[in-house]
């Protein structure tokens, strides 16, 4: 084809006569400029409103234009030297990627999709770290609870002031009995404002610390897990010098199991990533924390639900109830609830 | 072909922004432009200023319910909401916007997979839940330091707040300036300016006829700075830009016939074309002339 050829007429003279021309690259823009220009629409409508705003056929067509482009982009990069052409190419493509490859469902579709499948499935996927994190938590709980069943000293060095609040060596039984564990009501606003919000807000940060902080190879992850114990254990080896073993752990089954369970989450979730950035196996660190981090993110994500829930229970169900049977009803319904949606949560039944 | 348009725009535009590739799933690559670190942090202030509005909007909207209850709930139940709502605005932002929050997108940055695949609910949650570590508690710790400073030691918060500052400058220290969120979520973060098609250079006719002994004077470099020159007629010494160039060329590839003032754009114009379709059918036939200097070697 003589088609590409610049001047067809070489052998005439620099005269007025003017001559045709006609460039391979001119005629391809020519040819697809429309369903370029079509494309820039489309995206335009995405960026602004969403991937919702499209229609039913504009959603159809935005694939197989986003393609168009492409393969006009593959081609002008191999006949094409208008730069502009190129430029606009490429950047047309790479928007037109992100509205085609862009998150599809909103933040709601996706929760419910995190706690129907996500959530259950990244605690199985991990169960080795989860069951690892679990250990660190209850060798902390050993090592403060026989620390301080020896010596009461060590509970005011290793509780901090913030939460040991009143309680410590000088405490009677009277004292905890009372004012603690079967301290009165103090009224709904009282209970789910301050303590619901402290404590819910308190405990995430720590567990997303866990969590974040496994990136730094995992160690203050194991410290912050067994810190968490130690404090466990400090507060059970004070009761039970008290004797008050049975009723420090029915006032603390009712929130603390699924406190205990976030925690444990959290930790395990740090724990992935410092595993896998640690030992990338045959991938790079790089990819290899990618591919894991998402994993470790939906179990840090859902132990802060599980934070939440927790918030609620003891700011507001652990006063109202004052019998300690009944606290462990519920700690242990709670622990069977937590129990069967892990471990069956999310699995498609087969006939 | 890709070394060329680094060249150029080397050449054009200065300094360049880091450029990284993506490949897409339809294996066709793709160029992208690394966010400057000044570009995020002020996208970051932003989202940062809409958050507290919003914080303080539904604060005041709570009011008549707060407002019965005392000083120290009230805060407890501010700190609750601002957490709720700084996770719910960039976790639904990045998710409902194709990766951009209303501050990248004043600011034209984009998150996206870094290895080319669809962004994720998870990695736009992951890189989302780390941001508390990254910001919001070295900002509470600085908060915070002030009233230590007043009651007693400050030396834990200050060491607590240094290793997480640790964690906050991690963008410095690597390549494609990763945040800890962008590690953990296999993301990176993008600028996205829209570039827009402009008309076709390329003449209809020609008036000026050259031979190819002459177009082989110059090379896609070359023709590529002519191009941006032509396009850019808002500059002011265009005009005298223009005729310099005219003069340059003529002398380069032996052009004698005289040019009248009034023709030298319509030269240039025509020289493009011809010197356009001559390095495209070269290129056709497998003869790629990055520059002048690449048509003395032939083969090369």
């Amino acid at each position: 084809m003589s088609a590409e050829t610049a001047v067809r007429d070489d052998t005439a003279p620099a005269t007025e006569r003017r001559t045709e021309i006609v460039l391979k690259s001119s005629e391809f823009r020519r040819g697809r400029e429309a369903s370029w220009r079509d494309l820039e629409l489309l995206i335009a409508r995405v960026d602004k409103n969403g991937v919702g705003a499209l229609s039913a056929d504009e959603l159809q067509r935005l694939p197989l234009l986003y393609r168009t482009a492409l393969s006009s982009l593959a081609v002008a990069r191999s006949i094409a030297l208008d730069r502009n052409l190129l430029l606009y190419l490429e950047n047309l493509g790479l928007r037109a990627y992100l509205a085609v490859y862009g998150p599809r469902v909103g933040i709601w579709a996706g929760c419910r999709e995190f706690l129907v499948r996500g959530f259950p499935s990244a605690v199985r996927e991990a169960r080795w770290h989860v069951l690892l994190s679990a250990l660190i938590l209850l060798a902390g709980t050993a090592v403060g609870c026989a620390l301080t069943l020896t010596d009461e000293a060590w509970f005011t060095a290793l509780v901090p002031s913030g939460l040991a609040e009143e309680r410590g060596p000088s405490s009677t039984r009277a004292e905890l009995a009372d004012g603690e564990i079967f301290a009165p009501w103090p009224g709904a606003a009282m209970a789910f404002g301050l303590m619901a919000n402290f404590l819910f807000t308190h405990n995430t940060l720590i567990g997303i610390m866990t969590f974040s902080l496994g990136i730094a190879a995992g160690v203050p992850t194991l410290l912050l897990l067994a810190y968490q114990g130690v404090i466990l254990g400090a507060f059970l080896a004070l009761h039970a010098n008290r004797d008050l073993t049975i009723e420090f752990l029915g006032w603390i089954s009712i929130h603390g199991v699924t406190e205990l369970t976030a925690v444990i989450l959290c930790g395990a979730g740090g724990l992935l990533i410092a595993d896998k950035a640690l030992f990338p196996g045959r991938y790079s660190r790089l990819e290899s924390l990618a591919i894991h981090g998402r994993l470790a993110a939906r179990l840090a994500i859902g132990a802060m639900l599980l934070f939440f829930v927790a918030g609620i229970l003891e700011g507001g169900f652990r006063q109202l109830i004052q019998s300690t049977p009944a606290r462990f009803a519920i700690g242990g319904l709670t622990a069977l609830i937590w129990l069967v949606y892990f471990l069956r949560g999310g699995i498609e039944r087969t006939r | 072909m890709t070394a060329v348009y680094e060249r150029t725009s080397r050449f054009l535009e200065g300094t360049r922004r880091g450029r990284r590739e993506i490949m897409t799933p339809e294996g066709v690559p793709l160029p992208v432009e690394l966010a400057e670190l000044g570009e995020r942090a002020g996208a970051f202030l932003l989202d940062l200023f809409f958050w507290l509005l919003a914080t303080v909007a539904l604060f005041i909207a709570a009011l008549p319910v707060v407002l019965g209850i005392d000083f120290v709930i009230g805060l407890s139940i501010f700190l609750f909401l601002a957490f709720v709502v700084r996770n719910f605005y960039f976790i639904h932002f990045e998710l409902a916007w194709q990766g951009s929050t209303p501050g990248k997108r004043i600011n034209g940055l984009r998150v996206i997979d870094r290895r080319g695949g669809p962004l994720l609910p998870g990695a736009v949650i992951a890189r989302n839940l780390t941001r508390e570590i990254e910001a919001f508690m070295p900002l509470g710790l600085l908060l915070s330091l002030g009233s230590a400073a007043r009651g007693g030691s400050g030396w834990e918060e200050l060491s607590v707040g240094l290793w997480l500052l640790l964690f906050t400058a991690l963008p410095f220290f690597n390549r494609d300036r990763l945040r800890a969120g962008d590690l953990i979520a296999g993301t990176m973060v993008v600028a996205l300016p829209r570039r827009t098609l402009l008309k076709d250079l390329v003449q209809q006719s020609a008036r000026f006829h050259f031979r190819e002994e002459q177009l082989r004077a110059y090379g896609a470099f070359e023709l590529q700075v002519l191009e941006e020159l032509l396009r850019n007629r808002a500059r002011p010494d265009a005009t005298a830009l223009r005729r310099d160039v005219c003069q340059r060329i003529c002398r380069r590839i032996g052009w004698t016939s005289p040019l009248a003032e009034a023709d030298i754009e319509t030269f240039l114009e025509e020289f493009y074309t011809a010197e356009r379709a001559y390095l495209e059918r070269e290129q056709l036939y497998g003869k790629v002339h990055l520059d002048k200097h690449s048509q003395e070697k032939p083969g090369s």
